[in-house]
């Protein structure tokens, strides 16, 4: 491989890991604002984002709804659902028997409930490709091609992401989620309605994955194992740090080039193995994640 | 000066807070030794840096002439040094019985063929033994979470005990308990002292308590030692009732601790 | 689980040995090695998960790593049974190990990623590493060899694994009992006061996570005492979820549950086969209903703990 290949090669790699890794960030996100203030896992957060994806194509395929009204129900669909599970399922389990163990159990439950009734309609098996409301036609930056759909999915999840920040760090809500992430006895003292936070935070991490879907779903073919993707999101939120939200967009970022470049230097069916490695390096290397600071003490 | 643990300049600082500054003071063996000071004055700090859970950010430790700082939290055990947490850190879904025996085995479940057999003889008999002396025993097969807060309070002394410790430290063992158990956990304390000489470390509010079996108090406020003498010489020191003032006074606290449960 | 249990276990599993093979057709008997190697990936899972309240998600992978490891040191190298399933256990043990070393460093939670991202990466290994595991061609398992004798049908296999099952089961039960097993609740209850009491907790959660590597590679070499075939298809995380079922169904933390909930549980999949996309649907279903209103097992709906 020649010096010019492979000088190429990196600006396409990281111009595309830059698209990919925007849609991986948005998924870390949601990850680690669940884990900060729940202590949780979520192992169904690459369903949320596949049955995102579903539910806009069956708006617009079965009820002929429009992609500009379909996109913004079927967001606000994946958000009330989310809510819901907090309120429904995972208030219930934290009640019965309240060890994380038993709340990452309901979480990997939810996957399959999501996975077998996509599969079970008879739209998961077959890859379906989801229409793109972007004109079709690239641009070039340096040697690097990027379609008009690349530029409107980082431009847009950028968009999400200070939006995200925004609330999160200037609005009443925001603080409360911050405040409840910090200490959760303490947040409750100050008058903190601890119930009500983690549903809003469950509410903007169903969103932020289904706006994730809607933004990714033209580029690939829809199946029902796309949630596998979250492999990838837990090696983005690992190089983060796994509580710190910035380390979450940085590390999509990171993750999206990696696969990339890996994809372009190596083998596009290396990918498979590029999470676990990537997660090894980290915890070698790391281990506290490129923004993870200090461990949080628990107070006795 | 017979010193059995000794605290020599230990700094604590989480970010820019420091919780305890510079605090040194000795803990003299087969003495009661009791820290006191108002809410957030920094005393279970201490606790949580000689029990290793924190890394004192400055300072040194000692116990028994030998330097601990550097040790993990799970070494102090084998050394002697047993303790109970302020809000109870029970084995909640395992048995009374197994609790106690969980105490014992740093120090008397050492050996791998002990640890392995399925049957502990010896480990058992020595915690029955455990919950005779704190009076659980007709609790033994319940879970520790099934028990009322006095019981579980209790529990975790028993815990503590099983492990034959040289030093004792005590986090708030009265709060929340009625008088009659404090009365009760006086006796055991004291008993504990006198026949067995476990030296004995403790934070607590309950100043009825605290002025009853002290040998020595230290006063901490605002993560600085303020005071140190016996329970007469500290109840009458101006800086003492200055630094409860505003909050309560020693005996106020007494009252009103006592009446929570 | 009581010494009385365990003696009915006992009684069962020897009765079985000598009745089955002659009594059933060759499919029931098939079945019924089947589920004791279920029972076995329960146990394996219950260390960690019941025992130490950590989460393992690589329990396909290492179950993976013992077929193959087992099928092909027996294949190339001749190995008999025993030492075969020593192998696949010892292999996936050592695995762990490495992997513990790494996440159990840090937050609880990374031992759950990381072994959800090996046992991705595994599969992968399965299906790609043609040249030793077949690839997606699969790999035919050579008869195991007992006493310098092949093992040639289920019938044959069956009391040979109903005999590792009984050691297993009987081992497990009496890790429960013993100081060790206690150290293991302590963890999964509280770490700050195990380590009060002198328990290293990260060793101990290492030492969990090995064992329960080592009963998953050693479920592996079970598994090629009586099957033929193995294709990475069947090595994927429906298959750690399906272990995971099986423990949660039971009630996690017991040992009574994980070996009952394998037996109960590992009939349903079988009878689920029939309705393969209805089959994921229904796990997470009942992972989410268990969960929500008897974390303690079915069983102990029933009355009974």
């Amino acid at each position: 491989m020649n010096t010019e290949i492979v000088f190429l090669f990196l600006q396409q790699g990281i111009a595309s890991g830059l698209v990919t890794g925007s849609v991986y960030a948005l998924l870390a996100l949601a990850l680690v604002i669940v884990f900060r203030t729940t202590d949780v896992a979520n192992f169904a957060e690459g369903e949320f984002y596949m049955a995102a994806a579903y539910l806009a194509f069956f708006l617009i395929a079965l009820v002929g709804l429009p992609i500009w009204a379909a996109a913004p129900a079927m967001v606000v669909g994946i958000a009330v659902a989310a809510g819901l599970f907090q309120r429904v399922v995972l208030r219930r389990v934290a009640a019965a028997r309240g060890v994380s163990v038993n709340l990452v159990i309901a979480t990997l439950g939810l996957s399959y409930v999501l996975k077998g009734f996509v599969r079970a309609t008879g739209f998961g098996d077959t890859p379906r490709s989801f229409p793109s409301v972007v004109p079709d036609g690239s641009v070039t930056l340096g040697q690097a091609s990027l379609s008009y759909l690349d530029l409107a999915i980082l431009g847009a999840a950028l968009a999400v992401m200070a939006a995200f920040f925004a609330v999160f760090n200037l609005t009443r809500t925001g603080r409360a989620m911050r405040a409840v992430g910090m200490n959760r006895r303490a947040a409750q003292l100050v008058g903190i309605n601890l119930g009500r936070t983690e549903r809003l935070v469950w509410i903007f991490a169903g969103g932020i994955s289904a706006v994730a879907a809607i933004l990714i779903a033209p580029k690939l073919l829809m199946t029902a194992e796309m949630g596998g993707v979250v492999t990838l999101a837990f090696a983005a939120a690992i190089v983060g740090g796994f509580a710190s939200l910035p380390g979450a967009v940085v590390g999509g970022f990171i993750i999206g080039i990696a696969e990339n470049l890996v994809g372009l230097f190596v083998s596009t069916r290396a990918i498979n193995v590029a999470p676990f490695v990537i997660i090894m390096l980290v915890l070698i290397f790391k281990p506290q994640g490129l923004f993870g600071g200090r461990l949080r003490v628990r107070k006795v | 000066m017979d010193d059995l643990l000794a605290l020599d300049a230990v700094t604590m600082r989480f970010g820019g807070l420091t919780a305890v500054n510079g605090l040194s003071m000795g803990v003299t063996r087969g003495t009661i030794h009791a820290l006191i000071g108002p809410n957030g004055a920094g005393k279970s700090t201490v606790f949580n840096c000689v029990s290793r859970i924190y890394r004192p950010t400055e300072g040194r430790i000692r116990f028994d002439g030998r330097d601990v700082t550097g040790l993990p939290a799970h070494a102090m055990a084998g050394l002697g040094i047993a303790r109970t947490f302020q809000n109870l850190e029970l084995f909640n879904e395992l048995t009374v019985l197994e609790n106690v025996m969980l105490g014992a085995y740093s120090r008397h479940e050492t050996r791998l063929i002990e640890r392995l057999w399925p049957r502990s003889p010896k480990t058992r008999a020595w915690a029955e033994e455990i919950l005779e002396g704190t009076g659980l025993k007709d609790c033994r097969d319940a879970k520790a979470n099934g028990l009322d807060f006095g019981r579980q309070k209790l529990l975790e002394v028993a815990r503590a005990l099983a492990l034959s410790p040289t030093l004792l430290l005590l986090d708030e063992p009265a709060a929340g308990l009625r008088s009659r158990e404090i009365e009760r956990l006086d006796t055991i304390l004291t008993g504990l002292n006198r026949e067995r000489g476990i030296t004995v470390l403790l934070v607590e509010h309950v100043m009825q308590l605290v002025m009853s079996i002290s040998d020595r108090i230290t006063v901490l406020s605002f993560g600085e030692k303020i005071a140190e003498g016996t329970p007469e010489a500290v109840r009458g020191d101006p800086r003492v009732i200055e630094a409860y003032l505003g909050t309560k006074q020693p005996g106020e606290a007494a009252h009103g601790e006592a009446a929570h449960g | 689980m009581s010494v009385r249990v365990l003696a009915a276990v006992a009684v069962l599993l020897i009765g079985l040995s000598l009745a089955l093979p002659a009594l059933a057709t060759g499919y029931v008997v098939y079945i019924g090695n089947l589920l004791l190697v279920f029972v076995v990936l329960s146990l394996g899972l219950h260390i960690v998960i019941g025992e130490a309240g950590q989460f393992s998600l690589a329990h396909a992978a290492f179950y993976g790593i013992g077929i193959y490891t087992a099928a092909l040191s027996s294949k190339v190298l001749g190995l008999p049974f025993l030492a075969a399933l020593l192998a696949g256990g010892l292999l996936a043990a050592l695995c762990g190990l490495a992997i513990g070393i790494l996440s159990l460093r840090m937050r609880d939670i990374y031992l759950a990623l990381s072994t959800f991202a090996f046992g991705e990466a595994m599969q992968w290994v399965f299906l790609n590493w043609t040249p030793v595991t077949g690839g997606p061609n699969g790999l035919a398992i050579p008869p195991a060899q007992v006493l310098g004798q092949p093992i040639l049908s289920d019938k044959a296999a069956f009391p040979i694994v109903a005999g590792v099952t009984l050691v297993v089961v009987a081992l497990v039960a009496g890790l429960h009992a013993s100081g060790l097993g206690r150290a293991f609740r302590a963890v999964r209850e509280s770490e700050v006061a195990a380590a009060a009491v002198g328990i290293d907790v990260r060793r101990t959660k290492l030492l969990a996570f090995t064992l329960s590597a080592f009963l998953a590679g050693a479920a592996g070499g079970l598994f090629t005492t009586f099957s033929t075939f193995i294709h990475p298809d069947s090595l994927g995380f429906q298959t750690t979820i399906l272990v995971l079922t099986m423990i949660v169904v039971g009630g996690v933390g017991s040992v009574t549950g994980a070996l009952g909930g394998a037996i109960v549980f590992g009939l349903v999949s079988e009878l689920l086969r029939q309705v393969p996309s209805y089959q994921e649907m229904i796990y997470g279903g009942i992972l989410i209903l268990v969960m929500m209103y008897a974390p303690r097992g079915v069983f102990t709906l029933v009355g009974r703990r």
